[in-house]
C-alpha cells in the first residue's frame, strides 16, 4: 500500500505540474490581450479555396507581404534570406489601419516613436532579398477560430467588405487577436479568459 | 490471447490423463502458461485501451467544434478536471490492482492535457505552431510517463513524436512550408528511449527504432542520398551483426527482446533500396543489388533458424529486389525476356530455397517436441 500512496501522490504532483504549465500559457496569452499595445490591421482577402479550413478563417493581412525595400539591415551581397524571424514597426494611419513603415531582420536600430509599434513575425528562408519583390512573414495571427459553421458566411463577406482585426501587441512584438471586425462594427471580442 | 492459454491448459490436462506427463510437469506447465499469459495483453486491457482512445478522440474532437453554448473558462476546467481525475483516478485504481483500467485512465488525461493545449490556441487564436503544440503535448506525455512509470504512455509520448515527425516531413498543415528536415527528432527519440528503459516498455521502443529508421528516409530522400542511404545500411548491418554475434550483450543494451535482428534487416534494405534508386541508371546498380541479395542471404543463414519473422521479412526483401533489378534492367524486349528467364529461374530456385530452409528450421523443434 505504501507503494500505491507514492504512485498516488506522483500523479497529484505530474497533474499539478501540468495544469500549472497550461494556467501559464493562458495567464501569459491574456496578459498580451490586457497590457499589448492595440492596433487595427487590414485583412485581405486571400484565395478562396485556402480560405477557410476546418473551423478557422485563414487571415491575410496587408503586412503579411512587405516589400523587401522596406528592410533597413540586410547584408550587402545576400540574394535570399535564412529562416528567422523579422520585426516590423508598424505605424498607424489616417484610416486608423496600421502599416508596415520599415523592417529589420536583426534588431531595429531605433526605438519605436509614437504612433509606431514593432511586431515580431516569422520568415521561411529563401525569398529573394533585391529588386521589387515582397517577403511574406508570419505573426502567428493567421487565423480566426470560429465556432463551427459560422465560417462560411463570414468567408463570403470578406471578398465583398474591407474586414479588419483588432490585435494587441506586447512590449517584446508578440500579437494577439483582440476583435475581428466588419468594417466599424465588430463581429467578435475575445474576453481575457 | 486467453483462449490460447484455456485451450493449452485443457491440452495439459488431456496429456496428463493420458498419462503422457506426469503431475508435476502438468503443474509446471500451466504455471509457465499463467506466467506467460500474464505478460501478454488481455482482452479486457485491450478493450480499455480503445475505450481510452476513443474518449481522448472524443475530448480533443469536442475541444475542435468550438462550442459555444459552454463558456470557454467552463471548458478549460473540464479540461483540467479530467487531467487532475485521470492521472489520480488512475493511479489509485492502479493501485488497487486494476492495472489496465488505471493506464487507460492515464491515457485519458494525456488526450485532455492534449486537447487543453489545443484549447488554449484556439482561445488564443494561435496560428501555424502545430509543430510546438505537439512537442509540447509529448514532453508533457512523457513527463507523464517518467513520474508514472506507464508503458502505454511512453507509446502514447513516441506515437505523438512520430505523428510531429510525420507532419513535418509530408510539409505540415502550414500552407506555404516546405518541408524542411526536423533533426529534433534524433534527440526527441533517443530521450524517449532512455524513458522507456525506465517505464520498461518494449513497445515503445521497437517503434522508436522503427521511427528511426522513416526519419533517415527522409533526411536520405531531402538531400545527399547516397551517402545518407549507404550510412543507414551499414549502420543497420553492423547493429544486426552485433546482435547476432553477442545476443545477450546487444539486448542487455537495447533490450528490445532479442528482435534487433529483425530492426537491422529492415534498416539494411530500407539503406539498399534507397542505394539502389539512387543507382538505377549507373553500374554501381548491379553491385548494389549484388550487395543486398547477399545481405538478405546472410540474414538468413546468421539468424533465420531463431525467427520465423525475420525469414519472411528476408523473403518479402527478396521479392521486392527481384521487381527493383526487373524495373532497372528493363531496357530492351531483348534483355527483358533474359530478365523473365533468369527471373523463372530464380524464383524456382527462391521456392525451392525457400521451402528446404522453412523445412530444415522448423525441424529441430518438431524433434524436441516428439522426444
Amino acid at each position: 500500500m505504501k507503494n500505491g500512496r507514492a504512485l498516488i501522490f506522483s500523479a497529484l504532483a505530474l497533474a499539478l505540474v501540468q495544469i500549472g504549465f497550461l494556467s501559464w500559457m493562458i495567464a501569459g496569452r491574456a496578459a498580451v490581450l490586457r497590457d499589448g499595445q492595440e492596433v487595427l490591421l487590414k485583412v485581405e482577402p486571400v484565395d478562396p479555396r485556402d480560405l477557410l479550413r476546418g473551423d478557422y478563417i485563414y487571415l491575410s493581412y496587408d503586412i503579411s507581404r512587405i516589400p523587401v525595400k522596406l528592410i533597413a539591415d540586410i547584408p550587402a551581397g545576400k540574394q535570399t534570406n535564412d529562416e528567422g524571424q523579422i520585426t516590423v514597426r508598424l505605424k498607424k494611419g489616417a484610416d486608423g489601419y496600421w502599416r508596415a513603415a520599415s523592417a529589420w531582420l536583426a534588431q531595429p536600430t531605433s526605438p519605436a516613436g509614437a504612433d509606431e509599434v514593432d511586431i515580431v513575425g516569422h520568415i521561411s528562408a529563401g525569398w529573394t532579398l533585391s529588386g521589387d519583390t515582397t517577403i511574406a512573414p508570419d505573426y502567428g495571427i493567421e487565423r480566426f477560430y470560429l465556432p463551427e459553421g459560422e465560417g462560411l458566411a463570414i468567408e463570403r463577406d470578406m471578398r465583398v467588405r474591407p474586414f479588419g482585426i483588432r490585435a494587441a501587441v506586447s512590449k517584446d512584438g508578440v500579437p494577439q487577436i483582440k476583435a475581428l471586425m466588419d468594417g466599424d462594427q465588430m463581429l467578435f471580442e475575445e474576453p481575457l479568459y | 490471447m486467453a483462449s490460447h492459454s484455456t485451450k493449452v491448459k485443457q491440452d495439459i490436462a488431456r496429456w496428463l490423463e493420458a498419462g503422457l506427463i506426469d503431475g508435476m510437469t502438468a503443474d509446471a506447465l500451466a504455471r509457465d502458461v499463467e506466467a506467460n499469459e500474464r505478460r501478454s495483453l488481455s482482452f479486457g486491457s485491450i478493450l480499455a485501451m480503445m475505450a481510452a482512445l476513443l474518449l481522448g478522440a472524443a475530448i480533443l474532437i469536442f475541444v475542435a467544434a468550438n462550442w459555444e453554448a459552454i463558456p470557454r473558462l467552463a471548458r478549460v476546467g473540464a479540461l483540467f478536471a479530467i487531467i487532475l481525475g485521470g492521472y489520480v483516478g488512475g493511479a489509485f485504481v492502479k493501485a488497487r490492482g486494476y492495472s489496465a483500467i488505471g493506464e487507460a485512465l492515464w491515457i485519458v488525461a494525456a488526450a485532455a492535457f492534449g486537447g487543453s493545449i489545443a484549447l488554449i490556441g484556439q482561445m488564443y487564436h494561435f496560428s501555424g505552431d502545430e509543430s510546438a503544440a505537439m512537442l509540447t503535448w509529448c514532453a508533457g506525455t512523457a513527463l507523464a510517463a517518467l513520474a508514472l512509470r506507464s508503458g502505454p504512455l511512453t507509446v502514447a509520448a513516441v506515437g505523438i513524436a512520430d505523428a510531429w515527425l510525420a507532419m513535418k516531413l509530408v510539409g505540415g498543415f502550414r500552407l506555404f512550408s516546405s518541408g524542411e528536415i526536423p533533426h529534433l527528432f534524433v534527440v526527441i527519440a533517443a530521450g524517449l528511449f532512455a524513458v522507456s528503459y525506465w517505464t520498461r516498455s518494449y513497445a515503445a521502443r521497437h517503434l522508436l527504432v522503427l521511427s528511426l529508421i522513416f526519419y533517415v528516409v527522409g533526411l536520405a530522400v531531402d538531400d545527399n542520398l547516397l551517402v545518407v542511404a549507404v550510412l543507414l545500411a551499414l549502420v543497420s548491418a553492423a547493429a544486426f551483426a552485433a546482435a547476432v554475434i553477442a545476443p545477450a550483450a546487444t539486448d542487455a543494451i537495447v533490450k528490445l527482446g532479442g528482435r534487433l535482428p529483425l530492426h537491422g534487416l529492415i534498416g539494411f534494405l530500407t539503406g539498399m533500396a534507397l542505394v539502389q534508386f539512387q543507382l538505377a541508371d549507373t553500374g554501381g546498380f548491379a553491385i548494389a543489388a549484388a550487395v543486398t541479395l547477399a545481405g538478405i542471404a546472410a540474414a538468413i543463414v546468421l539468424a533465420g533458424r531463431q525467427s520465423r519473422g525475420l525469414r519472411w521479412l528476408a523473403y518479402l526483401g527478396f521479392a521486392f529486389e527481384l521487381c527493383l533489378i526487373y524495373a532497372v534492367t528493363m531496357e530492351t524486349m531483348l534483355g527483358t525476356a533474359g530478365f523473365f528467364l533468369l527471373a523463372a529461374l530464380v524464383l524456382g530456385v527462391l521456392a525451392f530455397a525457400i521451402i528446404r530452409i522453412e523445412r530444415r528450421m522448423s525441424h529441430p523443434v518438431d524433434g524436441e517436441a516428439a522426444s
